[in-house]
């Protein structure tokens, strides 16, 4: 198969012909085609219509089994949490799951499974990265990939970020400049081909076309006009190349300040098809300008993780999902259980940072 | 002179590394101590690039904990995502890609998806390319921290995840399609590497205090390039380690790896 890639990485690679990718079967999308989504998009009522739901509702209407789901936020910085949580609590089974750099939103997904298959279940991984950073490995991604439990298609951050973009522009691909002489291009579902124009080496991506993109914003309107501050992500990108996006957003702002500084709209409401207010989201993730992370949640998750998968008991792990989402009816009654103490503190992590919400 | 670990020396090296008024982009750790203190030594027109979004942000609360820690974003000049300081990268604005790994070989090529087994059951998974890959392939220099060990400096990668020079014939990096022209410096605690311009090979440029170019080498599974000019690895000084325990990382996070 090495000697099908153009590019010289089959001189250096290492890797044995059934690490490669089989890409004799031809290609196919993880998700819906791009004339698929535009045609959902094209039938999609566009008036500025009230958009707004409850996270339960959100959920139940637009999740569905063997659905290709892309997951915002970048690591720790504004994870969708809320709506991951109700995702566990509805239950999705084959999922694919689509996003550059994550951490706690995929490993909850990931302890769902582990714990109760029949209930969720993830089949495919396009990501960049899966971990939690400062604190360490993601120990659930490490024993899913030890198993052979799910099948993975890895790219850069770049590449992941370029996947979305080519989607959000309705596009097939895009050429991008890196993975390339490395063994991504062996094992992703990328192509080395010749620039039509002068012949070079040129790396392609194909796009994600996520079937429900979730994502938490810093604000929205009840359209889904959406402005983020602090780092962007990838959140508009996905937002864009999702078939539907379901936000989150800390705050609800009305219609007449977005149409005040319309360039502060980073995500536009035709995008996006439903809208809930909800403080806290991204907790124990970061959200700018809101709340920094909380460690010391993070950290108890992780450790009840990193103790399933050494020992293999998961007693503590089940516990955290009992107490924290399956004993929970809403994501406030979730932020009822953590103390007053901790969110006052993590607000004040933050520092203040300024957003611009009039 | 004070005493000082292994991650200070390291950090100190990777600030030595980097020239003023240029942009570096960083990973988590090290590379943001290291530029930190640049900044407040040699290089204060040293701009820096997260990759959630930031270009040249001023570091004002502390530590970003990682590369989308949103206390990186604090004051910058010009934030948006991902898509944005990439593409800035390919463009040619970034001079120094400042990244990590698990193994690197004698071409500075990096492995940073998995260790031990297959790609499909890999024995040790690591959390995957991130941006690494990317800012290998188009920052202009690759700066890589890496331990000195037997196993990571090693002549078979399990997994090529960071381009280097490929296989070191001079074409490679142009036929992979990427636009920096590739590793620069490796930094250990031990020693400090760069790459011979006519092989592409990895070169010994220098040694910590009371080490030999032997003593490297055997710390090293292939064969070593050794400067003519190999000079001692230049130790932190009080200053150095004061700035670095004080302002950098005061609260160990990297410097003193309380988590672990």
């Amino acid at each position: 198969m090495k000697e099908k890639v153009q590019s010289p990485i089959c001189r250096v690679s290492n890797l044995d012909d059934n690490q490669i990718r089989d890409c004799n079967g031809g290609f196919s999308w993880w998700g819906p085609s791009p004339e698929e989504a535009r045609k959902t998009m094209v039938q999609k009522p566009k008036g500025l219509i009230d958009k707004r739901t409850t996270i339960k509702d959100a959920v139940a209407k637009y999740v569905k089994d063997g659905m290709n789901l892309a997951i915002g936020g970048f690591v720790n910085t504004r994870p969708p949490v809320a709506l991951i949580h109700e995702i566990i609590r509805k239950g999705a089974k084959n999922l694919t799951l689509s996003f550059q750099s994550n951490s706690i939103c995929p490993e909850l997904l990931a302890g769902a499974m582990l714990i109760d298959p029949a209930h969720l279940s993830i089949k495919r991984v396009e990501l960049a990265w899966w971990g939690y950073e400062v604190i360490g490995i993601a120990p659930l991604f490490r024993h899913l990939c030890q198993n052979s439990l799910v099948e993975l298609d890895d790219y850069t951050n770049y590449g992941m970020s370029a996947r979305f973009k080519a989607a959000a522009m309705g596009l097939e691909f895009l050429p991008v400049r890196d993975h390339g002489g490395a063994d991504m291009e062996l094992v992703n579902r990328g192509k080395m081909i010749q620039s039509p124009f002068t012949g070079k080496n040129t790396y392609l991506v194909p796009a994600c076309y996520p079937d429900l993109g979730i994502l938490n914003v810093t604000a929205a309107d009840m359209h889904g006009n959406c402005r983020l501050f602090g780092a962007h992500c990838t959140c508009p990108e996905i937002a864009m190349a999702a078939a539907h996006t379901v936000v989150t957003a800390e705050q609800i702002i009305p219609l007449e300040n977005i149409r005040t500084y319309p360039n502060l709209t980073e995500i536009p409401y035709t995008a996006v098809d439903a809208v809930i207010e909800q403080r806290f989201a991204s907790y124990p993730g970061a959200c700018y300008g809101n709340y920094w992370f909380d460690m010391e949640h993070i950290l108890m998750f992780r450790s009840a993780s990193e103790e399933f998968r050494k020992s293999g008991n998961k007693d503590h792990l089940k516990k955290y999902y009992d107490e924290y989402i399956f004993g929970c009816e809403t994501y406030d009654d979730f932020l009822s259980k953590i103390p007053y103490r901790t969110l006052k503190k993590i607000r004040e992590m933050d520092g203040g940072q300024p957003m611009i919400l009039s | 002179m004070a005493e000082y670990t292994p991650f200070e020396m390291i950090a100190y090296t990777g600030s030595r590394v980097l020239e003023d008024n240029t942009i570096v982009f960083v990973g988590t750790g090290l590379p943001i101590i290291a530029s930190i203190h640049a900044q407040l030594t040699h290089a204060p027109g040293l701009g820096i690039i997260f990759e959630a979004g930031p270009l040249t942000p001023v570091l004002e609360m502390g530590m970003p904990l990682s590369v989308g820690d949103t206390r990186a974003c604090r004051k910058a000049c010009y934030l948006k995502g991902l898509s944005s300081v990439f593409e800035l990268t390919q463009r040619g604005h970034a001079d120094y890609a400042f990244i990590g790994g698990a193994q690197i070989d004698m071409y500075g090529n990096v492995n940073s998806t998995f260790e031990g087994g297959t790609y499909k059951a890999a024995k040790t998974r690591f959390p995957g390319s991130g941006g690494a890959g990317a800012m290998a392939a188009n920052c202009e220099k690759s700066i890589i921290i890496m331990a000195l060990e037997p196993r990571r400096f090693t002549p078979k990668l399990d997994f090529l995840t960071s381009i280097g020079f490929g296989d070191g014939s001079p074409d490679y990096r142009e036929k992979s399609g990427v636009m920096g022209s590739g590793p620069y410096r490796v930094i250990t605690n031990e020693a400090l590497f760069g790459f011979d311009k006519e092989t592409r090979r990895m070169v010994l440029l220098e040694a910590a205090k009371g080490r030999t170019a032997e003593d490297i080498q055997k710390k090293v599974s292939f064969e070593l390039l050794i400067s003519p000019d190999l000079k001692e690895m230049t130790e932190p000084s009080d200053k150095d380690l004061k700035l670095l325990r004080e302002e950098c990382d005061p609260d160990g996070y990297f410097l003193a790896r309380k988590l672990k």
